[in-house]
């Protein structure tokens, strides 16, 4: 097996030291670090993301793969940043107002990450003229909204109107998620995606910025 | 036949004069959107509710204060928690980071006198009436949220297994006197509450369900059991895959069968109704909270056209009635139940018919 195999076939086990030793191995060894994002990271997680989906991992094996993602990127970023290859995007996310559950997007986060997308974390109750601060700051290509509880899900289609109001809207994608939204509630606000899961979210982030 | 008289008899799956319904929570705007300034225990009589929830996160649990402004507060177990005028807290700081922060905790009191307070006042209202139901929140659930955190916790499944044993032990010691403590004030029924599954699934498979979370649910169940109680078991989720495990520990009934993960009151009673009590599943979601009162009259009477055949069923919401739910929904819900859950439900329904198998396996 290849040492790019062998980094993926670390990561989907969730084994974080060997991932990180087989990637500083592979970076020593003249491997480019973009070769390695693109051949062992990111298929790797799509891996995981596939056993996720189909019921064979659950969150801690998720969990462990991400924690190894990280570790591996970690290796990365130096020789990306110098290589010229920075991210391959911007997106910034957080759980609307009203509403503090974080871990479905913390996982989102995590994915995304490993994916090589620069995230900004705004946290959780955070008001709408704060999303539209962000975008205008962090000139993000993507913006996720997560609302877990019922009662907190009106607050998605405020904030979208507040990008409308403030002349944001069209700068960005905006991609919502939580346990009660729905890919007919998305439409029905005007969002341009549903993350019914994190994996979905990344899938439909690559599609923004040109990639499958 | 009162409300205690009715739970009794469909714990036995037997058919009572009507199917019963209580709320875990009914939320003070739902209440007083039906009648001004009506409290918690008011309103059983008022709306001839079955049962009440005396829940333990809310009236049991100590929170001391670090900000109140922000609604930040330290919960017993050591998580910083943060409230939001729409929820219940979420602890943001977990209370353990390591393994020797452990080595060190002292677990809180479960014998200070105050966290029966709350209890003894639905006792002394409903005792011997209403049927009381006492809030316990699953071992996991604490370790989870407010030891470990949940990334944490997570993780530590597969690296650290071990602490998490130990904290599960400790949490389980705390909570098996508790419910002595409950049972001697009164109580009639325990809910353990806490998720083990999201919408997708369950949070872990079921092989670690079975290392991780069952041996801390069965020792509940077996304690409520020789106590002479009974025991019923929440988690929202797509449940299906651990459905046979939480039934083997012995639990007398499962909540909600949660209909915003796809379940289907009528696949479980197809599957479990000879075993255990069917609790739920109105949607407390979309529908109680967006939908009219005659779709929550549609979906109720389908509740019990699935679920109600023979006894067996507590028809509830599918969590709690929050504060997004429309007080007119709520009322239909109830009004419903009372109309259409009177047995025989054959004179009720034409096409009572439970599914012959299920399309899950």
């Amino acid at each position: 097996m290849s040492d790019l195999g062998k980094i993926k076939d670390s990561l989907i086990s969730g084994d974080t030291e060997k991932t990180e030793a087989l990637t500083r191995a592979a970076l020593e060894a003249g491997v480019a670090a973009k070769e390695i994002l693109d051949k062992s990271l990111v298929p790797g997680l799509d891996e995981v993301g596939r056993k996720f989906q189909a019921g064979e991992y659950f969150f801690p094996e998720l969990l462990v793969a991400g924690e190894a993602t990280k570790a591996a990127m970690a290796c990365l970023k130096p020789s990306l940043s110098s290589g010229g290859a920075t991210t391959v995007g911007k997106y910034v996310i957080g759980t609307v107002k009203g509403d503090i559950h974080d871990i479905g997007k913390n996982i989102v986060i995590m994915m995304l990450e490993g994916n090589g997308w620069d995230v900004t974390d705004l946290g959780t109750d955070v008001p709408a003229d704060q999303f539209c601060q962000a975008v205008k700051d962090e000139a993000c290509q993507v913006l996720g909204l997560a609302a877990l509880l019922t009662t907190t899900i009106p607050r998605l289609v405020e904030t979208i109107e507040a990008l409308k109001a403030s002349g944001l809207r069209d700068k960005v994608k905006v991609m919502v998620g939580g346990v009660s939204v729905s890919q007919d509630y998305a439409d029905q606000i005007g969002a341009d995606a549903y993350g019914r899961d994190a994996f979905e979210a990344v899938v439909k982030a690559r599609k923004f910025i040109g990639k499958s | 036949m009162n409300g205690l008289q009715r739970m009794h008899k469909v714990l036995k799956l037997e058919e009572p004069d009507r199917v019963p319904h209580f709320e875990f929570l009914i939320d003070k705007k739902v209440r007083n959107g039906i009648k001004p300034g009506i409290s918690a225990e008011e309103i059983i009589d008022y709306l001839d509710i079955d049962g009440i929830g005396v829940g333990d996160k809310g009236s049991a649990h100590r929170y001391t204060p670090i900000d109140e402004a922000k609604k930040v507060y330290r919960d017993q177990w050591g998580a910083i928690v943060k409230f939001s005028e729409e929820s219940a807290g979420i602890p943001t700081e977990p209370a353990i980071k390591s393994d020797s922060d452990f080595d060190n905790y002292v677990m809180p009191d479960p014998d200070e006198d105050w966290r029966y307070d709350n209890l003894k006042k639905a006792v002394q209202r409903l005792k011997g009436e209403k049927a009381i139901f006492c809030g316990v929140t699953d071992v996991f659930d604490i370790v989870k949220e407010s030891f470990l955190g949940d990334i944490a916790l997570f993780t530590d499944l597969i690296r650290n297994p071990g602490l998490v044993h130990r904290m599960s032990q400790g949490v389980l010691d705390y909570q098996l006197k508790y419910i002595t403590n409950c049972a001697e004030a009164g109580a009639d029924f325990f809910f353990i509450n806490g998720d083990y599954a999201v919408t997708n699934g369950p949070m872990v498979s079921p092989k670690m369900a079975a290392e991780f979370l069952m041996p801390y649910l069965k020792p509940i169940v077996d304690h409520v059991h020789k106590l002479g109680s009974f025991c019923f078991k929440h988690s929202d989720g797509l449940l299906w895959p651990l459905f046979d495990l939480i039934v083997a520990t012995g639990v007398d009934g499962i909540h909600p069968i949660d209909p915003e993960a796809g379940m289907d009151m009528g696949e479980a009673k197809a599957r479990y109704g000879d075993k255990i009590c069917l609790l739920g599943n109105v949607d407390c979601g979309p529908l109680l909270t967006w939908g009219t009162a005659e779709e929550v009259r549609q979906s109720t009477k389908e509740c019990l056209r699935k679920g109600g055949k023979g006894g067996g069923l507590i028809c509830m919401s599918s969590n709690s009635i929050h504060s997004g739910v429309k007080p007119e929904n709520y009322m239909a819900m109830v009004e419903t139940i009372h109309e259409y859950g009177q047995y025989p439900l054959e004179d009720r329904f034409d096409n009572l018919v439970i599914p012959g198998s299920g399309k899950w396996s």
